[in-house]
């Protein structure tokens, strides 16, 4: 015991001498802020472990075992500390949710280690409970290399589609605005179709493969669709000239199934009535390709409607430089498949405002809160911009550019023109490639956004980025 | 007239008292089942009444009469999502999963009781018996605090249900409204039962009455398990709806609403984890007495149950992986994107997690095998071997938590020239998982053959063929596993898949073939000495405390998976979660949230367990040291 009073005296003082010299010299500090924090969580049942320690010295003058009992005192108010301390973390990191990329650790499960070594510190001198304290301290152990493990692993954030996603008039786009919208409905954003794990609302890329010779095990490979088509409809199985010879589980009426006449009726088919004709070898597995695991793409949770399948559509033909089906063709064929109770309802229904792009039309005009333009640009699925919810990308790098900008500014490599930091994010996003972060690759933001975006929204954009300081709270959207 | 003597007449009476018992537990039930909607709807009062609207089920495609109103459409605002300063889904987090610990603790332990007495009951050796009865009456006793904080619990999850989620538990009742009304009474009629069964004990010791207590553990148990699958309808429901129209209209067929497709596998899967999330409790409070135990008798008392417990969690732990897989390839077959998003997409990662914490779970377990041979004179003959077991273990473990593609910074992502490594990645691929995990699992089998073995030494004549048979079992197997998972790589990943099929072949005839084969021939087997219980070194007791955390979180990390892969939907495709926190957290947040709510559990069942200890006036019933106690297979 006499080994272990020294022992847990001098870790003591060391520990007291620490907290004292860092309210004295770094008082602005996170360490200093957590513990100002912990203070003001725990200092009724610290009060109350003082006040027993005074008691002990000053009235039990008599006890044998006075000294025993300040000391344990002492050791009780450490650990009690540490575990206020270790609440103060979990506290102050409970929602971060950032990517965890390098020089950006997640503390959280530091609070866990903390109340480990407090346990089995106050198990070493309070022997009535001694078990029960390295026990906890054990679990708290166990759960710390979980959750530290679980904080290591990449972070991903997913956020819900948008209630009503509205698309502009697509009869009203160029065939190469209806195809790059359909690549954005598939594939999250125009260009992606080449990024491997990319996927947007209509979910197609977690089963189909898209590019040619990709080994597509879930579900029939794309490329090639609108010549393959022709050949499916000619296939015995579709049984083309008497649909009700069909060996397939469908239950549910489906008008024009099995006459389909044109690719593109082919194409529609499978959209709204996968069960109808499933490519053999596809089919769930011991149903002998009489039913498919596809849902059907009108009804949730995908749910398209009648401009997002025209788009997709248009996507799947142009992108092999054949001519697409024009909009009312694509609709009628569409519309000879679905039942009309469940025909999706129009885009652009009265009371809503598209979220698409219109052609030539900015996609931002400043008139919305910020959060709407940063996801209106989408720059919420490269960029994480604290603040914005669901920005949490790690493509380009994080937006706290006025902690950023003025050390970019200064960076030798930097060969903009900008003096402040307003002109830096200004440059930023009207050219992205006179100065491109180390690290992350260049030509991979737009560089349109002087097209995109009015100049009331781009002014709103930079008022917020440049508030925004690392380690600092977001300034509050207006 | 022949006479009915006095025991005859006992046997009547006590017959009769049970027939009682059971018909005024059933006698709610039955006087509900007419106010429920029941499976066929009511026809229409009179001939002139309004046409029944008729709409078709989600799930089953049969046509019915339209009963119930849509689901909500719920917004964004204070009344549908009423809140405090704080995110209301992590408050129903905790509420329910603090729910589901306590509760598969009370469902499980009923079972262990049912078991437990029941040998007792059969067991000739009177010692034995007691022993046996004891332990069941100490498994009831622990969970009598915890049915208390079980209904504590289930309380504060419909009061946060009702003030958080007002709009969305109103839907729900309105489908399940019968479902719950049974759930309510059944739950009384379980209160009831186990609240005689426990304090009958005394009473019901001896004779014929023992039987009808042994035959109450029974009722508990059925009542109980159909109170679990009660509850599972629900969550079931909100994972794959069925007995509603695609506006999520009720149609009057209340079964459709509880037997979604998804249903049978969860309450399978349900009970196995609870039986082995049980087994983890009453094993981590089995050592938490050893540590606390006074007398060498205590010690030896606790170091048993906790190898009991461990041994049955163990025993349901080994085909849990099976229900896991029959209730995904049920989710795939309901929706094969939801499968997706579950093993290779947004939620895949949290399987590494799975996987890291089964290989830990493994490692856990063959430790205190090794640990308890300590108890076992003539085990240091095994010792040698113990070190390369570790070797094979551990190569092993860090084949099979390799991750094959890495989410990267780009930076990373350019360093490394892909997303897979050059060398590492090809130890994530399936086939070297495969591989490493039957491996795993083959040699877990084999340190628990080790165990049996070592204080014996097998006497029968053909002693030296049965060895020889378990060695070249062994040697077929190992090669076996590693050659396939070699051959995987050179092969089409469709092709690929079915090389499992033999490979878990070879591990599980190690298991029901060797362990077998193996106790047959220990029968008669000459002992080097009797096993000493008691004499377990503290860190074995820790790895059983490392078993039940571990349990408790695996527990915990299965529950967030399936609850949050139906991603940002109350009920999937027919209620949207419109809250400000349908988005699905990172891991990291997950992680952090199954710790709090494992340790938050652990904190207050180690209370549990401080007054259980608080209760005991004597020491338990007890073999002196080194004496022969009963025990699972092998351990005698």
């Amino acid at each position: 015991m006499p080994t272990a009073k020294v022992l847990g005296g001098i870790t003591a003082a060391i520990i007291l001498g620490a907290i004292v010299t860092i309210f004295y010299f770094l008082p602005e500090s996170g360490a200093a802020q957590l513990m100002r924090k912990a203070f003001h969580l725990g200092w009724p049942g610290g009060l109350i472990i003082v006040s027993l320690m005074l008691y002990f010295q000053f009235w039990r003058t008599n006890d044998p075992r006075r000294g025993e009992l300040v000391f344990k005192s002492v050791i009780g108010l450490l650990g009690y500390s540490m575990l206020f301390i270790a609440i103060a973390n979990y506290a102050t990191n409970f929602n971060d949710e950032s990517p965890g990329v390098p020089g950006e650790p997640r503390f959280l499960p530091v609070s866990l280690v903390m109340f480990t070594v407090a346990c089995f510190t106050m198990a070493m001198y309070f022997k009535g409970v001694r078990v029960l304290l390295q026990i906890g301290g054990f679990m708290f152990f166990v759960a710390a290399g979980l959750a530290g493990f679980g904080n290591w692993l990449p972070q991903v954030k997913a956020d819900p589609p948008p209630v009503e996603e509205k698309t502009a008039d697509v009869r009203q786009m160029s065939v190469q605005e209806r195809a790059d919208l359909g690549e954005k409905i598939i594939f999250g954003a125009v260009g992606a179709s080449g990024t491997q794990g990319a996927i947007g609302k209509g979910q197609c890329p977690l089963c189909h493969g898209f590019q040619k010779g990709f080994l597509s095990e879930r579900a029939p490979n794309l490329f090639g669709v609108p010549t393959r088509a022709l050949e499916r409809i000619k296939d015995p199985r579709y049984s083309q000239a008497d649909p009700s010879k069909r060996d397939t589980v469908q239950k549910e009426a489906c008008p024009g199934c099995g006459t389909a006449k044109t690719a593109e009726e082919y194409i529609a088919e499978s959209h709204v009535c996968p069960n109808c004709y499933v490519v053999a070898g596809f089919g769930v597995k011991g149903t002998n390709d009489r039913e498919s695991p596809m849902p059907a793409i009108h009804k949730p949770p995908i749910a398209l409607n009648f401009d997002e399948f025209i788009a997709v559509d248009t996507w799947l033909f142009a992108r092999e430089g054949q001519d697409p089906p024009t909009p009312e063709e694509i609709e009628n064929a569409y519309k000879k498949f679905i039942p009309q109770a469940e025909w999706p309802k129009p885009a652009g229904a009265p009371g809503t405002t598209p979220a698409g792009p219109v052609p030539g039309a900015p996609v931002a005009t400043g008139d919305e809160p910020v959060n709407q333009i940063f996801v209106k640009a989408l720059c919420f699925a490269c960029h994480t911009i604290p603040g914005i919810q669901g920005a949490v990308g790690v493509v380009g790098p994080k937006l706290v550019e006025g902690t950023n900008a003025p050390k970019r500014i200064k960076d030798p490599n930097y060969k903009g023109h900008a003096t402040t930091t307003r002109e830096y994010i200004m440059e930023s996003i009207l050219t992205p490639s006179m100065y491109v972060v180390p690290g992350f690759p260049d030509n991979v933001m737009p560089k349109d956004f002087g097209k995109k975006l009015t100049a009331a929204a781009i002014n709103k954009v930079i008022n917020y980025l440049s508030q925004l300081q690392e380690g600092k709270e977001p300034p509050k959207i207006e | 007239m022949a006479t009915i003597t006095k025991q005859a007449r006992k046997k009547i009476w006590a017959f009769l008292a049970l027939g009682t018992f059971v018909g005024l537990l059933l006698l709610p039930l039955f006087l509900s089942l007419p106010a429920g909607a029941g499976d066929t709807p009511a026809p229409a009062a009179s001939t002139d009444a309004k046409p029944v609207e008729k709409s078709r089920d989600v799930w089953y495609k049969t046509e019915g009469p339209v009963i119930g109103a849509p689901a909500p459409k719920t917004t964004d605002s204070a009344k549908d999502y009423p809140r405090y300063n704080f995110e209301s889904r992590v408050i129903l987090w905790v509420a329910l999963q603090q729910h589901l610990y306590y509760g598969s603790f009370v469902l499980a332990v009923p079972i262990f009781c049912m078991i437990v007495e029941y040998l007792g009951v059969i067991t000739k050796d009177k010692a034995l018996s007691r022993k046996y009865d004891q332990l069941a009456y100490d498994f009831v006793k622990i969970s009598l605090t915890a049915y208390s904080i079980t209904a504590l619990l289930g309380g504060i999850v419909i009061f946060t249900f009702l003030t958080l989620y007002p709009t969305f538990f109103g839907y729900l009742s309105s489908i399940f409204r019968p479902v719950m009304a049974t759930y309510a009474l059944l739950f009384i009629a379980e209160s009831g039962t186990l609240y005689i069964y426990y304090y009958a004990w005394e009473r019901m010791r001896e004779g014929f009455l023992k039987w009808i207590h042994v035959a109450m553990s029974v009722i508990l148990n059925v009542i109980g398990t159909v109170l679990m699958m009660l509850a599972n309808s629900w969550i079931a429901f909100m994972q794959s709806p069925a007995g509603v129209d695609a506006d999520g209209r009720y149609l009057g067929n209340v079964w459709h609403v509880i037997h979604t497709t998804l249903w049978n596998p969860i309450n399978v899967h349900r009970l196995l984890g609870n039986m082995a999330f049980g087994g983890g409790v009453v094993a981590a409070y089995a050592a938490y007495r050893f540590l606390t135990a006074k007398s060498d008798e205590e010690r030896a008392h606790y170091d048993w149950m906790g190898y009991v417990a461990m041994f049955i969690g163990i025993c349901f732990l080994i085909p849990l992986p099976f229900a896991g897989y029959w209730l995904m390839r049920e989710v795939y077959a309901y929706r094969q994107q939801m499968g997706i998003t579950l093993m290779g997409g947004l939620l895949a990662w949290l399987f590494i997690i799975q996987a890291v914490m089964i290989g830990a779970l493994f490692l856990t377990a063959n430790y205190y095998l090794w640990q308890g041979m300590d108890r076992m004179p003539g085990a240091e003959r095994f010792q040698k071997y113990i070190k390369y077991m570790v070797f094979v273990l551990i190569m092993c473990f860090i084949v099979w938590l390799t991750p094959h593609t890495m989410v990267m910074t780009p930076a990373e992502l350019k360093a490394m020239g892909g997303q897979q490594h050059p060398v590492l990645g090809n130890y994530g691929v399936m086939s070297a998982k495969n591989g490493a995990i039957n491996t795993i699992i083959t040699t877990t089998v084999l340190s628990f053959i080790m165990y049996q073995r070592a204080n014996k030494i097998p006497t029968v004549k053909w002693a030296p063929y049965g060895n020889a048979f378990l060695f070249g079992l062994f040697t077929m197997a190992y090669v076996n596993i590693i050659w396939l998972a070699i051959y995987g790589y050179y092969i089409p990943a469709n092709v690929r898949v079915g090389l499992s099929v033999p490979q878990v072949a070879s591990t599980l005839s190690c298991l029901f073939i060797g362990v077998i084969l193996n106790s047959i021939m220990l029968k008669g087997a000459k002992d080097v000495g009797p096993i000493v219980w008691g004499k377990i070194s503290v860190r074995g007791q820790y790895a059983l405390i490392m078993l039940a955390t571990s349990f408790t979180w695996m527990m915990g990390l299965m529950g967030y998976i399936r609850s949050s892969v139906r991603l940002f939907w109350h009920v999937n495709e027919i209620m949207r979660d419109n809250s400000p926190w349908a988005f699905t957290h990172t891991i990291g947040f997950g992680a952090n949230m199954i710790s709090f709510n494992v340790l938050f559990f652990w904190l207050t069942i180690l209370f549990v367990f401080w007054l259980g200890a608080l209760g005991v006036r004597k020491a338990p019933a007890t073999a002196p040291v080194g004496q022969k106690v009963p025990a699972p297979a092998g351990s005698r």
